[in-house]
């Protein structure tokens, strides 16, 4: 499971470079009048290959959301560019962008939401083909039957309602209208943190099934870090619309360097009761954050456990670090990527090795 | 732990005997089989989880102890539940209302429904107080500021004066802990109580809880979807499915050697954080409308495990008799409700290994929704 190599020359299928989303926050409703800005996705960077999975996690405010959705063009950025095939996408979705346009779609959270409750299943998965005035009539119906196999459905589901299925196969019905025009990437927000267990396994294994499949590629965004390392090549970890560190999985979960990514893996409730009595956690103090006024210099200094081990070094509080890279592909914003304890390093996640029985 | 003994609790040391609860909804024609005959016991300062997925009436469970269903659609149709030597079943509403708060009390999921939008949080908390127990305002207001701070908040006497709105997710949670735990109640029942939270908070939320309860010996009813949430903060948990406790044992030993089929299948389902590459099993197909639930066993129609008689009857829940599982035999308080458990080896293969094995079809005459009753 590491990142696919990739020559030089060529371009990362998507690349977002140096994004930064910022919203205004106004006050009064007649003489409406801006009084800050909530700076919800703040200069990021990150590249996606061709069937890989960026599993992107962070609390809420962290800006995954607002990244993901700026990335479809679904809010426009501030600034920063984001290029798919080397190809620039503006913030309003020109003509001639529709066809690269297409190639990103996502999927949401809450299916039910997220499909129109009069319309059969059928005709939602059908609407992106419609619109795009892809094949006949017949064709496109015979295409809704191909995408409903696909993810797991039979074709006699294109008739029925969304209130008619249950809340995996309308997650699957999401899946197969953002399959209908073959995207490259998938934006997958939260897609499968509202399913029970039982049945979110079933999707997760979907996904995977369709990558290998379509060598479609995946944003995956999830507070749920477990499900996020199953299914991701690479993570990147956010806070307060930053990311503080990206790398392969493997070496995320098990190497961490910047002090917020231990703290939250060491959060992580793990299903096994002999490791959940032999841990040692970190608990942060307090809560993230308001985004709209982020600390100075470093954005988590005011949380950081490091930081008080350290005897509260200034540096943090007035100077914002840049990314330090710790290997090939693994890089923290962290001035003091190299103090994290090896003990606490390692076992962020709970011992990995099987205890004796 | 005793599921027979039928005798009175009082006679035990259980704080809570929740004894064949059967609770129904109906809704115009059709009748909701919610909680389908569950027995359990809660031990003196016992921290017990109750796991199950949506509808499996954990939720329903824990409100019919609490006697807040929804009135007139819930109903307690029959069974038993002791708190201490008396029957919650049979006592009065305004008995009810002097022993909620009192000796069991509510930390619900979501903080913000769970306060009043416009009241301070310091009014909220001297009010449950003073429901109570007669006391001075004056003197109300600071055993309040005295358990805001106990339960972590800092400044608690400035808070006491802002409303709910003015804290974050955490904090009301935090709130809601320090009201529920006001007059020190022997039972505390948690549902989902971080699932609103962000990972950073609900561990804090969760080790206030371990601390608070154990602290002052409260038994804790912990409702969660969560299987790593159950493993740090539970010392047992029973597996709720379609309104029965399927199973329920020492925690550890629902993690090492899980006997329901169901179980194995959701310990099969999660992700884990340690783990690489692992494929996840999930279970085929999807619960039961609660309307229409099977006969017999209602987990038989994706049981791999699944013999003739789980299609005709519903096992009780019994001691399980399991020699050569990992880690040894199953303990005498592991309680399955299982024709066919599952074996030592299938743990981990997650299908039954018995040559020649198929899961037993529905019955030829007439697999049909159980008619309401």
């Amino acid at each position: 499971m590491t990142a696919p190599a990739r020559s030089e020359s060529e371009p990362a299928l998507l690349e977002v470079r140096d994004l930064r989303v910022h919203f205004p926050i106004t006050r009064g409703t007649v003489l409406r009048r801006t009084v800050g800005q909530v700076h919800a996705v703040d200069g990021i960077s990150l590249e996606l290959a061709t069937a890989e999975t960026l599993g992107l996690v962070g609390e809420s405010g962290s800006g995954k959301t607002t990244l993901g959705r700026a990335v479809v063009g679904l809010v426009p950025p501030t600034s920063g560019t984001i290029l798919f095939r080397g190809l620039a996408l503006g913030a309003k979705g020109a003509t001639a962008e529709r066809p690269a346009r297409a190639q990103l779609q996502m999927i949401f959270q809450d299916p039910i939401a997220s499909l129109d409750p009069r319309w059969r299943v059928g005709a939602s998965i059908a609407e992106p083909l419609r619109l795009n005035h892809i094949g006949t009539r017949a064709e496109r119906l015979e295409r809704v039957s191909d995408l409903l196999e696909l993810v797991g459905l039979s074709p006699a589901h294109a008739g029925r309602y969304p209130h008619e299925l249950s809340g995996g196969q309308r997650q699957r019905v999401g899946l197969a209208r953002a399959l209908a025009l073959n995207p490259a990437v998938i934006v997958a927000d939260e897609a499968v943190s509202a399913l029970d267990v039982s049945i979110r396994a079933q999707v997760i294994n979907l996904l995977q099934q369709l990558q290998d499949e379509l060598k479609v590629s995946y944003l995956f965004i999830a507070h749920d870090l477990a499900v996020v390392r199953h299914l991701s090549d690479r993570v990147a970890v956010m806070y307060l619309g930053q990311i503080v560190e990206q790398a392969g999985a493997a070496d995320l979960y098990g190497d961490p360097r910047h002090p917020y990514t231990v703290s939250l893996l060491s959060a992580v409730p793990v299903p096994d009761p002999s490791v959940e009595a032999r841990r040692e956690r970190i608990v942060l103090r307090g809560d993230p954050p308001n985004p709209a006024s982020p600390p100075t210099g470093c954005r988590f200094h005011t949380r950081c456990w490091l930081r008080d081990r350290l005897g509260n070094p200034e540096r943090c509080a007035v100077e914002e670090p840049a990314h330090q890279p710790v290997s090939a592909g693994h890089a923290a914003a962290c001035h003091y990527i190299d103090e994290v304890p090896e003990r606490i390093r390692l076992s962020a996640v709970g011992p990995t090795s099987e205890p004796a029985s | 732990m005793s599921v027979n003994g039928r005798a009175s609790a009082a006679a035990t040391d259980s704080v809570l005997s929740v004894r064949d609860l059967i609770v129904r909804f109906s809704s115009g024609r059709n009748v909701v089989h919610a909680v389908n005959g569950v027995n359990f016991d809660l031990e003196a300062g016992e921290a017990a989880g109750l796991v199950g997925e949506s509808g499996s009436g954990k939720s329903v469970t824990s409100l019919a102890i609490l006697r807040l269903l929804p009135r007139p659609a819930g109903k307690i149709v029959s069974g038993e539940i002791w708190l201490g030597d008396r029957d919650l079943v049979r006592l009065s509403d305004r008995e009810m209302r002097r022993l909620r708060g009192r000796e069991i009390s509510l930390v619900p999921q979501d903080p913000m429904s769970g306060l009043n939008p416009v009241l301070t949080v310091g009014e909220q908390v001297v009010e449950t107080i003073r429901a109570h127990e007669d006391i001075r305002r004056r003197e109300a207001r600071r055993r309040a500021a005295e358990l805001l701070g106990t339960v972590g908040i800092p400044r608690p006497g400035d808070q006491l004066d802002r409303y709910p709105h003015q804290f974050s997710g955490g904090m009301r949670q935090r709130v809601l802990i320090a009201i529920a735990l006001a007059l020190r109640p022997t039972l505390l029942i948690a549902d989902e109580p971080t699932t609103a939270l962000d990972v950073t908070v609900q561990a804090q939320v969760l080790e206030l809880l371990h601390e608070l309860t154990a602290q002052r010996g409260t038994a804790i009813l912990l409702i969660s979807h969560d299987l790593g949430i159950m493993a740090r903060m539970t010392r047992r948990i029973m597996v709720m499915y379609a309104g029965h406790v399927v199973e329920s044992a020492p925690t550890a030993d629902i993690f090492a050697r899980p006997g329901h089929p169901y179980t194995v299948g959701l310990l099969r389902s999660i992700p884990r954080v340690a783990d690489v590459g692992r494929p996840l099993t999930p279970i085929a197909g999807s619960p039961p409308e609660p309307d229409r639930l099977p006969p017999g066993c209602p987990f038989a129609p994706r049981c791999a495990w699944a013999v003739d008689d789980c299609w005709r009857e519903m096992p009780p829940l019994a001691p399980a008799e399991g020699a050569g599982v990992p880690g040894g035999p199953r303990s005498g308080d592991h309680l399955l409700a299982c024709h066919n458990p599952v074996a030592a080896d299938e743990v981990e293969a997650g299908r039954p290994l018995l040559a020649g094995f198929r899961p037993a079809p529905p019955p030829e005459d007439g697999f049909i929704a159980q008619e309401t009753t």
